[in-house]
């Protein structure tokens, strides 16, 4: 009942916000006041083009708006893609390789640089030239892309962009049915023209978006104050968007999660980003459920990943003795029940999920697989961040793999360079690790073209950590992302799911639920937790 | 019958005792400081015997995890984590000295197996780091105090630029910036997750605090007539250093060596607490507080037992180094005493 009335509290907002009355911001409660929240960490990057983890896109959701975006509305609602800086969705045309936009006429940045269509141009450019976790989903789709990433000059044919007419035309090299998606992600969210080709974290670019962020202390924290150009001009000409209620928001980083805890308990913070840690969890949930915390579920993948190019993991035997070792039972536990285990690629409310369980834990099984393969090499570097979950399941892998045989070393890493560390190739021993996966958008493709697929192998933010590259499989990814999605692409990605699983690039084992914690002067029912941005902190009002 | 087959000595020459001899009786006198040391002693069999227990008694060892595990406890069945993530407590013997303190986490792991192991790998950094403190201030304070001119200026301004910074905060950045890619000395490749990282940082970072007053003592001794005897005789430098100058250096290095210990200690724990020290999942008493801390309103125990355990190992490492330091070099609590008027006969019981 708790969740049918979260849901139809969501889907009131979502049609007043079609009205434009949320913009209004006349729906009850305070308007004003600052917000006061913690991070856990500091996300990868506070830099729209580079930013590949959902802590920076929930950090940047209502500061950058891409061509396209994604509803403000919880659960199912807030997968709809909707027009963000873009009048409407894109014009298909030419066999689905044609992608027509026209950008809205007057917006303007916060720093009241007037938005143009070629500033699209110059995010793509940026996004690829910065060798961004995203830019593989351009590269491979846009024309011309492949060869601005090799050369990082000379620009993209394949975008013409009138900054008169403010049309935008994108050229697909083949069709791309998930291109729309693409489009809302926020690699490609436009920045001004001038906008230096590095990452800019520490004073990032002035924003579209209902709030713009003001200062940045990477490492430990940062302040938002409301967009000046959005009451001016950008909320009348984007309703469907929410303006915010509060006027200021400022984020610290707070590494304890239990203090985080105790801090919203005494309201001396009004919000808490990360889950709420697991050996306070039944406490909180028992306590303020309804009130002050609500189970937020994802379509989200935690796994192990293992390196399929380096010994020993380049034995598939000994990649399936893992997959046979590892107890989701224990790992649920681990994670005091906020995480259900899989043991697949795609999770449970993705399309194209079909319940897999090819490898029940059986650790005889898996001793004997071992002692087929036979692996010389033994040494193996685990890698993990020091999140709360995330280290106990690094050392609980670190004592499946000894348990195993393996002289396994774990390495624990810093939560805030945890990603771009193992995505860096030249870090030297990327045996295997644990990694989080949550989705971009609502379709099957998003778990295997950034994570598997060998196109995005990157020197750097890199995301296919397994570097599994086969080249059928490569295939079937890329012929699967061309088409539109349907009930026979559905079925095709579930034998897509089971064929990687057969080949055990990685040992899957949960998928997970978050939360929402706020402190009692926050109007819980307003909050959106949008599952794949997370919250939008232009949701938050004070009651 | 055989002693009146010799004649008696005409007087008895007088027994000298040696500045050892002497110590050693004012230390022995020193009963706190001797409880102390005693206290030392058992914190060390105890931590010693960590895997008599782990393998004997708790049959597990301290990485081990036992998540979905189940053990009887006086005839009950128990799970060592519950749905919930919490883990069992104290059993005490309850499962026959298994999970005797409970278990650390969700993972499992025996508590008490954890705790011995963690002052092993407590104890041996902070031993084998104020081991290597010893001998660079040794080596550095010798060199600088005798050479005098450039050497001293060297030595000296490269162990002001370690004394500018804060101990904490240059063993963290130090330690955090091995811990990803381990150190490469020459043909020794040291991995980031070795204890040898903690060692060295520790061992490193301590050495002017000790090196320095090595120096001061080094440039009075090279300026006594001993020395200058040695040299006419044809003493080379180090002959001179190693044969006159640091035989007069011991009792120093001694007490130095012993309250260095207790420092090493403290700082382990900090650094491993702040994730720069010892790497999980290998378990020191400073891990192991960093570990609990994260639950500490809901198991405060896991925090609680290695910060108790700390707190009684550096308590008896001073407090014996302090009677160590009273001992050997008694010259310095007269003084002290004698200017708050409380000066004692020498050897009066403290």
């Amino acid at each position: 009942m708790k969740r049918l009335g979260t849901v139809l509290a969501a889907a009131t907002m979502v049609a007043m916000a079609a009205l434009g009355l949320a913009s209004c911001g006349g729906s009850g409660g305070k308007e004003g006041g600052t917000l006061t929240g913690t991070y856990a960490s500091f996300p990868d990057y506070l830099d729209p083009a580079l930013s590949y983890t959902q802590e920076g896109w929930t950090a940047m959701y209502d500061t950058y708006i891409p061509l396209l975006t994604y509803a403000r509305a919880n659960g199912k609602a807030g997968s709809e893609i909707v027009p963000g800086l873009a009048k409407s969705l894109p014009r298909i045309s030419n066999g689905g390789k044609t992608y027509t936009l026209e950008l809205r006429k007057g917006l303007k940045y916060s720093d009241g640089t007037p938005v143009k269509a070629s500033d699209f141009t110059h995010a793509v450019e940026r996004t690829i030239k910065l060798n961004s976790g995203g830019s593989p989903f351009y590269t491979a789709a846009i024309v011309g892309a492949e060869k601005f990433q090799e050369t990082k000059s000379g620009g993209i044919p394949g975008i013409k962009t009138n900054d008169k007419t403010g049309e935008i035309v994108v050229e697909l090299n083949r069709p791309r049915g998930t291109f729309t998606n693409e489009l809302g992600m926020m690699f490609v969210a436009p920045v001004p023209a001038g906008t230096p080709m590095k990452n800019l974290s520490g004073d990032p670019p002035p924003a579209t978006g209902p709030y713009e962020i003001v200062s940045s202390d990477p490492g430990r924290g940062w302040t938002y104050e409301r967009n000046p150009q959005w009451e001016k001009n950008n909320a009348k000409l984007m309703p469907d968007l929410p303006s915010g209620h509060v006027d200021k928001i400022e984020i610290t980083v707070v590494r304890n999660d239990s203090t985080q805890v105790n801090e919203v308990e005494q309201g001396s913070s009004d919000w808490m980003q990360a889950l709420v840690p697991t050996d306070r969890y039944a406490e909180v949930k028992g306590k303020y459920e309804g009130t002050q915390f609500r189970v937020e579920p994802t379509i989200s993948n935690y796994y192990f990943w293992m390196n399929t190019t380096r010994p020993p993991f380049d034995d598939l035997k000994v990649r399936q003795a893992v997959n046979y070792a590892v107890n989701r039972d224990a790992l649920e536990r681990i994670y005091a029940g906020s995480l259900k285990g899989i043991q697949q690629i795609l999770p449970p409310g993705m399309p194209g999920y079909k319940k897999l369980e090819l490898y029940p834990y059986d650790m005889a099984k898996a001793k004997k697989l071992i002692a087929e393969a036979n692996p010389s090499d033994r040494d193996i570097t685990v890698w993990t961040d020091d999140e709360p979950g995330q280290d106990e399941a690094g050392a609980y892998y670190q004592d499946v793999l000894k348990k195993l045989g393996f002289d396994a070393k774990l390495k624990v890493i810093n939560a805030d360079n945890y990603f771009t560390i193992i995505g860096n190739q030249t870090t030297p021993d990327l045996d295997t690790g644990w990694v989080d996966w949550f989705e971009d958008y609502p379709h099957p493709n998003d778990f295997f073209q950034p994570l598997l697929s060998g196109e995005s192998i990157l020197p750097t933010n890199n995301g296919n950590f397994a570097e599994i590259d086969d080249p059928a499989l490569n295939a079937k990814i890329r012929k699967l992302g061309e088409e539109e999605f349907g009930p026979k692409q559905e079925a095709e990605y579930a034998a897509l799911d089971r064929e990687y699983m057969e080949q055990a690039p990685w040992a899957p084992y949960g998928t997970r639920t978050l939360s929402t914690f706020v402190s009692s002067a926050i109007d819980l029912d307003k909050v959106i937790f949008n599952p794949t941005f997370g919250h939008s902190l232009a949701s938050f009002q004070f009651k | 019958m055989a002693s009146e087959s010799h004649p008696a000595p005409a007087a008895a020459a007088p027994t000298g005792r040696s500045p050892w001899r002497l110590a050693l009786g004012r230390l022995r006198r020193n009963r706190v400081a001797l409880a102390f040391l005693a206290l030392f002693v058992l914190i060390a069999l105890f931590v010693l015997a960590a895997p008599l227990w782990a393998n004997h008694v708790a049959g597990t060892g301290p990485n081990t995890t036992h998540t979905l595990e189940k053990i009887e406890v006086d005839g009950e069945k128990r799970e060592v984590v519950n749905r919930e993530g919490k883990p069992i407590g104290p059993v005490w013997f309850g499962a026959g000295g298994r999970f005797f303190l409970g278990a650390d986490g969700r993972l499992g792991r025996d508590e008490m197996v954890r705790l011995m192991y963690g002052g092993r790998t407590s104890l041996f950094i902070s031993l084998v780091a104020a081991g290597l403190t010893t001998l660079l201030s040794i080596a550095l304070g010798l060199l600088a105090g005798y050479y005098r001119g450039w050497t001293d200026s060297v030595i000296s301004r490269a162990m002001d630029v370690i004394w500018a910074f804060p101990v904490l905060l240059l063993g963290i950045a130090l330690g955090t910036a091995l811990a990803v890619g381990g150190l490469q000395l020459g043909p020794i490749s040291i991995s980031g997750s070795s204890i040898w990282i903690p060692i060295l940082i520790i061992g490193v970072v301590y050495t002017p605090y000790m090196a320095r007053p090595l120096r001061g003592e080094v440039l009075a001794l090279r300026e006594k007539e001993f020395v200058e005897a040695a040299v006419a005789q044809g003493a080379g430098p180090l002959r001179v250093m190693l044969g006159e100058l640091l035989p007069n250096l011991w009792s120093t290095i001694i007490v130095f060596f012993t309250l260095n210990i207790a420092n090493n200690m403290l700082l382990e724990a900090a650094l491993s607490f702040l994730g720069a020290g010892v790497q999980p999942p290998n378990s020191s008493w400073g891990t192991m507080i960093s570990t609990g801390f994260d639950v500490i309103s809901s198991e405060p125990l896991l925090s609680v037992l290695p910060g108790t355990m700390i707190l009684l190992t550096v308590l008896s490492l001073n407090v014996f180094g302090d009677g160590l330091r009273d001992a050997l070099d008694p010259k310095s609590k007269l003084r002290l005493e004698a200017h708050a008027g409380l000066a004692e006969p020498e050897g009066t019981p403290v």
